[in-house]
């Protein structure tokens, strides 16, 4: 049988081989073909007795796409030359020799697509692609190997490669096992497929064709044949040219060009635009596209019209379509340094940072005389004066409204001692990343400029931008945030202390000042000489004599408490107001609640300052902070100014009382229903001090003793703003570089990552636990920064850098979470299942590259297929944008099934027809229908072809069994 | 449990905080503990501080103990002290209710809202139980809070001195037992998770190896 090789030929040069395998008899005659095929036999032999499993054992290669496809090599040699026979063979648990073909296995090998086999042999000469096997040659070798095979009865097709090795020709045979021998036999038209074959009619009647006696008209007959069609779309691919253009851009200036862009250099619209990151840079989306394979379940065609039907069906009649999502290349590749973004940029920080701790102020980096800022200037560049002026214009002058300081925030963000991802440093700090590349030079130039800008701000009593100018300062917050926050304080005092001045000067003339003064009741325009001597002067009288003043306070008191008659009334300064109905001990007078001083800001230097202070007077109690005792004081007096009849005892009342013991039913907190007719029958209150309260040598008692009778705007101000403001500006001019730069390293990781928090990715659960793992490993390699000495530098900087990787990551994980999101909004849980399965493969790799740094190979990442719901469908259509004006010219359109405007990229058909066992007849069984879809266990695919095309190629393999 | 004064050599230094209402005795608590003794002490203005020496094992210990004011006046300066803290302890007088309630009314949000040590210690302590006719909190409610707030808790007395020492030893030693606490009281240099084996690490840097 393996004499009558009898091919159906697709095209004219396999004439050729008809003739050849005509010879191929004599093949007993020549010893070493003889030999060649016992050496193929052998080799047979020993592959069927091993079994699939013993082969993988002893070494078969596993396929790289499919997880149960292997291969074993055997080399051959003949006289002329040598061959290599290979056995791909399939290793799963279930099903036979057709077991995997009907499904559109997407790992299937190319032959076993082909053909419909599952196990097959493959043998071509050494070097595939040097040596051109002529049709003569092909044939004689298939014929080897098919006497060999039916020697050791093996029943594995056989295939053997024809011609160019890109023209994927192949000639193939199978013995079946009973009478039937299937051949195999496919080659491929390169270009200018006719036009009938790019069309579903055509490839139809080129199937039946095979079958059917020729002279037959196709059009008039039915010819029953099942069909399968596979569909391939692809989104349209990035721009190449555009994006080439763009990497160039970037490579040769990135900074200047991450200042431009947005603006004038760049007008296109890019995929993440609305995404928090684009203020700063553009990233490349990660998804390069998609493809998306659609499939028509088997289906019996009976006739040419049908085919056209087909043709025009969409692709949303089809029974199964399946996404793969085609992944940037740059996902896999560890390049530090050619991308741009947040961790490329903290990286150049990191590296300023280091650097940093060679000079003393940061105008050594700009400076001229500066030793080595002759190798510092040529590598470390510093952007031209726009770029400058952009930036501060951007920092100070852009929107005067106060941002949203809790934007961005996640909640691990508060645990960096930064600063809010708005304020005035932050925004700085991320400047800075991108202002020059972030070296040391632009840094000291951009900070210097800056420093400047905030103290003309203060000089000028303009509020700072960016920054609140009242509440209290948070100190975990790095000390440059909480210096700027106290200036912007100090700067708003300084406002309301110079209009109240102008008030004043104002209504020495007009006899109604009363109005700009209830404004701001704690101003006082004599702040400057209220020195100590001043206050000794007071405690000496007791009586402010000060009559402008007095005029103030007169009409003050009148507006907030009319219902005091009392004589002393004219008296009583800066009184809050009486407390409920609370009297006082020793004087039939209502006690008031004075205004007091708020307690003063403190950044947390100045709390060091005072712990330092408080720790020096040693081991011992009763030793208060003397600001805490200046509060005590200030209270006092207050007390005293707004109470002239006041005793000690009154203020513990007020201030403390827990530590008076009334014995009255209704103590220490008088309610709403005691009037006041019923407290004025009751006075004088009844009640002792506490037993701590009333001990001899009280510090409380001293303090009373000693505290003048000072309403809270006559009192030195517990905070000077024209003193703090100034030194806070000493400190931010004279700050020391590396001080600066741990801090911006710490704020600018804060503000990267809270401007990545801000991302919409949905609700991707491995995104937000990596983003708080992020948060945590920044805050635990930061720990170390912004302390008094860093312990080892070196080692410092070393593990900054391993964060930027680490930060690397998590921001290419956000970018794909992202774009994910925002393509299937409306189909998310596709977004998830294919960002769970990218995370899944990527995750692991992070793990690797962190830990090694020199690891710097890249890794391909391909996730696998997604199959599309019915309800996901729109959505995923959707994807499939409408080609544009531009992208027209790859309008071939020679297939149809478009899917909104865009035509398959890859068309896969195969075509095949069965017949009765028993009934040899090798033409269509249009008559027999109903036989065999009866019995089918005994029909046999007859004739079974694989068609795949492109627009402009077009492979056709084609098996015929026949009984010989 | 030597306390030795002047000797400058420790292995860690601590910050312990008192915390809670005006009179409950934080001052009081803290007197009895560093000098054994029991005084009418005035109301402390604002803060006080005081350090103790303790050997633990073999490891010598510095503790600076922070005792603030309850009073409400000085509690936006009080703030500033819980900074870096490594034990807080919540003082309440077992005979005051309100100073219970306060508590959690008060105190607790004070902590979340200035401590800067996420692992830091918090400790519940009951005080003048030697005054247990007026007794207005029981000891279930005090366990219970505990254990709502993930604290360690006593009743002590400053008076009698019951239970003063253990309270603070207590403290100390949760604290010993917290690596990242210990990290930032040791007098070495401060460890980071990179430099750390993987196996020793805690929590911090299992997160880093992005494994989960
Ligand atoms: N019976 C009894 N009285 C106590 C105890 N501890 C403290 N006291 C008394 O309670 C009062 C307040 O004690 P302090 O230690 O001053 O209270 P504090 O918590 O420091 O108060 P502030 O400093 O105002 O916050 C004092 O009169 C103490 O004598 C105790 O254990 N038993
Ligand atoms: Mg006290």
């Amino acid at each position: 049988m393996a004499s009558a090789s009898r091919p159906n030929s697709l095209e004219e040069d396999d004439d050729d081989a008809e003739e050849e395998v005509q010879h191929f008899d004599d093949f007993t005659l020549a010893s070493s073909w003889e030999r060649f095929i016992s050496d193929i036999e052998a080799t047979c032999r020993q592959w069927l007795a091993d079994g699939p499993r013993n082969l993988v054992e002893k070494g078969a290669v596993a396929m790289e796409d499919s997880k149960n496809l292997f291969k074993v090599k055997h080399d051959l040699k003949n006289v002329e030359k040598s061959y290599c026979m290979e056995f791909y063979f399939q290793i799963d648990d279930n099903g036979g020799q057709q077991a995997g073909i009907d499904n559109w296995n997407s790992n299937s090998h190319d032959l076993q697509l082909c053909f419909g086999v599952k196990d097959f042999l493959l043998i071509a000469p050494q070097s595939a692609s040097g040596v051109l096997l002529d049709s003569p040659e092909s044939s004689k070798l298939l014929s080897s190997v098919a006497i060999a095979l039916s020697n050791c009865a093996s029943l594995w097709p056989a295939f053997v490669p024809v011609h160019d090795p890109s023209r994927k020709a192949y000639i193939g045979i199978q013995n079946m096992g009973t009478v039937f021998t299937r051949r195999f036999e496919a080659d491929r038209i390169g270009s200018q497929v006719p036009v009938k074959l790019m069309h579903l009619e055509g490839l139809y009647e080129l199937f039946i064709s095979k079958f059917v006696y020729s002279g037959v008209d196709f059009s008039m007959h039915n010819f029953r044949v099942h069909f399968r069609m596979r569909l391939t779309y692809q989104t349209f691919p990035y721009d190449e040219e555009d994006e080439e253009n763009d990497m160039d851009e970037l490579m040769d200036d990135k900074a200047d060009n991450a200042e431009h862009h947005g603006s004038e250099s760049r007008n296109k619209v890019h995929w993440d635009d609305d995404c928090p990151w684009s203020e700063w840079y553009s990233a490349e989306d990660p998804l390069r596209g998609f493809e998306l394979v659609v499939t028509w379940d088997d289906r019996t065609v009976e006739n040419t019209m049908e085919m056209a039907e087909l043709e025009n069906a969409s692709p949303h009649e089809a029974e199964k379509w399946i996404l793969h999502p085609i992944l940037s290349p740059y996902l896999g590749d560890p390049s530090r340094g050619k991308r741009i973004d947040f961790a490329s940029q903290l990286l150049c920080l990191v590296e300023a940072l280091d650097m940093s701790f060679t000079a003393q102020f940061m105008e050594d980096f700009v400076s001229v005389e500066y030793p080595s800022s002759e190798n510092l200037k040529t590598s470390l560049v510093i952007p031209p004066q726009t770029v400058l002026d952009r930036v501060i214009k951007d920092l100070f002058h852009e929107g005067s409204k106060l941002p949203d300081f809790t934007k961005g925030e996640h909640k691990l963000s508060r645990a960096l001692k930064a600063a809010p991802l708005e304020s005035l440093f932050t925004q700085f700090c991320l400047h800075s990343l991108w202002f020059g590349n972030c070296n040391i030079r632009a840094i000291a130039f951009l900070w210097i400029d800056f420093v400047r800008e905030v103290r003309w701000c203060w000089e000028e009593t303009q509020p700072l931008p960016k920054m609140p100018n009242d509440g209290s300062i948070d100190l975990s917050t790095c000390l440059i945030n909480q210096k700027l926050h106290l200036l912007a304080i100090c700067i708003e005092k300084k406002r309301e202390m110079n209009e109240e001045f102008l008030d004043c000067i104002g209504s020495e003339d007009s006899s109604d000042a009363s109005v700009s003064m209830e404004e701001h009741p704690k101003v006082d325009k004599r702040k400057n000489t209220s020195s100590e001597a001043d206050l000794q002067r007071k405690r000496d009288s007791s009586i402010a004599e000060d009559t402008s003043n007095r005029l103030r306070f007169e009409r003050k008191t009148e507006s907030t408490n009319s219902v005091d008659h009392s004589p002393t009334y004219a008296m009583r300064r800066g009184s809050a107001g009486p407390v409920g109905t609370m009297m006082l001990l020793k004087s039939h007078q209502r006690l008031h609640a004075p205004f007091t001083q708020d307690p003063p800001l403190m950044t947390e230097d100045m709390h060091e300052e005072r712990l330092q202070a408080v720790e020096a007077f040693g081991d011992s109690l009763n030793v208060p902070g003397q600001l805490e005792k200046d509060i005590l004081l200030s209270d006092m007096s207050a007390f005293k100014a707004a109470n002239p009849d006041a005793v000690f005892e009154d203020f513990i009342r007020w201030h403390s009382p827990g530590d008076w013991e009334s014995f009255e039913p209704k103590t220490t907190e008088p309610s709403a229903a005691s009037n006041t007719e019923g407290s004025t029958d009751q006075w004088p209150p009844q009640g002792r001090l506490s037993q701590r309260m009333s001990d001899q040598g009280n510090l409380w008692r001293k303090s009373w003793h000693d505290a003048p009778a000072l309403q809270a705007d006559d009192q030195k101000p517990l905070l000077d703003p024209n003193r703090e403001g100034e030194k806070i500006l000493h400190y931010l001019e004279t700050v020391r570089p590396h001080q600066l730069l741990e801090q911006m390293a710490c704020t600018a990781f804060r503000g990267s990552a809270d401007t990545l928090n801000q991302t919409n990715y949905g609700n991707m659960k491995q995104m937000t636990s990596k983003l708080e793992q992020l948060y945590f490993i920044i805050k635990s390699t930061l720990g170390g920064l912004q302390r008094n000495n860093l312990p080892d530098r070196a080692e410092t900087v070393k593990d900054l850098r391993r964060l930027c990787v680490v930060f690397e990551h998590v921001e290419k994980l956000v970018t794909v979470a992202a774009s994910l999101h925002r393509k299937f909004l409306d189909a998310s849980r596709l977004a998830q299942v294919i960002f769970s399965e990218f995370y899944g493969i990527y995750v692991p790799l992070m793990g690797i590259n962190s830990n090694d740094e020199e690891n710097k190979s890249r890794t391909e990442m391909e996730v696998s297929r997604q199959e599309v719901t019915l309800r996901e469908r729109q959505v995923v259509s959707n994807l499939f944008s409408p080609p544009s004006a531009n992208q027209s010219w790859r309008k071939v359109l020679s297939m149809g099934n478009l899917l909104n405007g865009h035509e398959p990229i890859l068309r896969e058909i195969i075509f095949s027809t069965g017949d009765d066992v028993n009934n040899g007849i090798h033409y269509a069984a249009a008559a027999d229908v109903a036989a065999t879809s009866d019995r089918r266990g005994e029909e046999i695919e007859t004739h079974r072809m694989y068609v795949s095309g492109t627009s402009n190629d077009l492979r056709v393999a084609l098996s015929v069994t026949s009984c010989d | 449990m030597g306390s030795s004064s002047g000797q400058p050599e420790f292995d860690y230094l601590f910050k312990v905080l008192l915390i809670g209402d005006s009179g409950v005795g934080k001052s009081s608590l803290l007197l009895s503990f560093t000098s054994n003794t029991f005084d009418d002490l005035s109301p402390t203005i604002g803060v006080d501080f005081k350090v103790k020496y303790l050997t633990i094992g073999e490891k010598k210990l510095k503790l600076a103990i922070w005792d603030t004011a309850g009073q409400e006046r000085f509690r936006t300066l009080t703030s500033s002290y819980y900074r870096g803290a490594q034990g807080i302890i919540m003082v309440y007088d077992v005979t005051r209710r309100d100073t219970f309630t306060n508590l959690s009314d008060i105190w607790a949000k004070e902590i979340d809202l200035y401590s800067t040590n996420q692992d830091c210690i918090k400790m519940l302590v009951g005080n003048k139980v030697d005054k247990e006719s007026e007794r207005a909190v029981t000891k279930k409610e005090g366990i219970d809070f505990a254990r709502e707030y993930g604290c360690l808790f006593l009743e002590c007395s400053a008076k009698t001195r019951v239970n003063v020492e253990q309270c603070f030893e207590e403290l100390v030693l949760k604290i010993l037992e917290t690596p990242s606490l210990t990290a930032e009281g040791s007098s070495g240099g401060k460890k980071n998770i990179f430099k750390q084996n993987p196996t020793q690490t805690s929590s911090a840097s299992s997160s880093y190896c992005c494994s989960s």
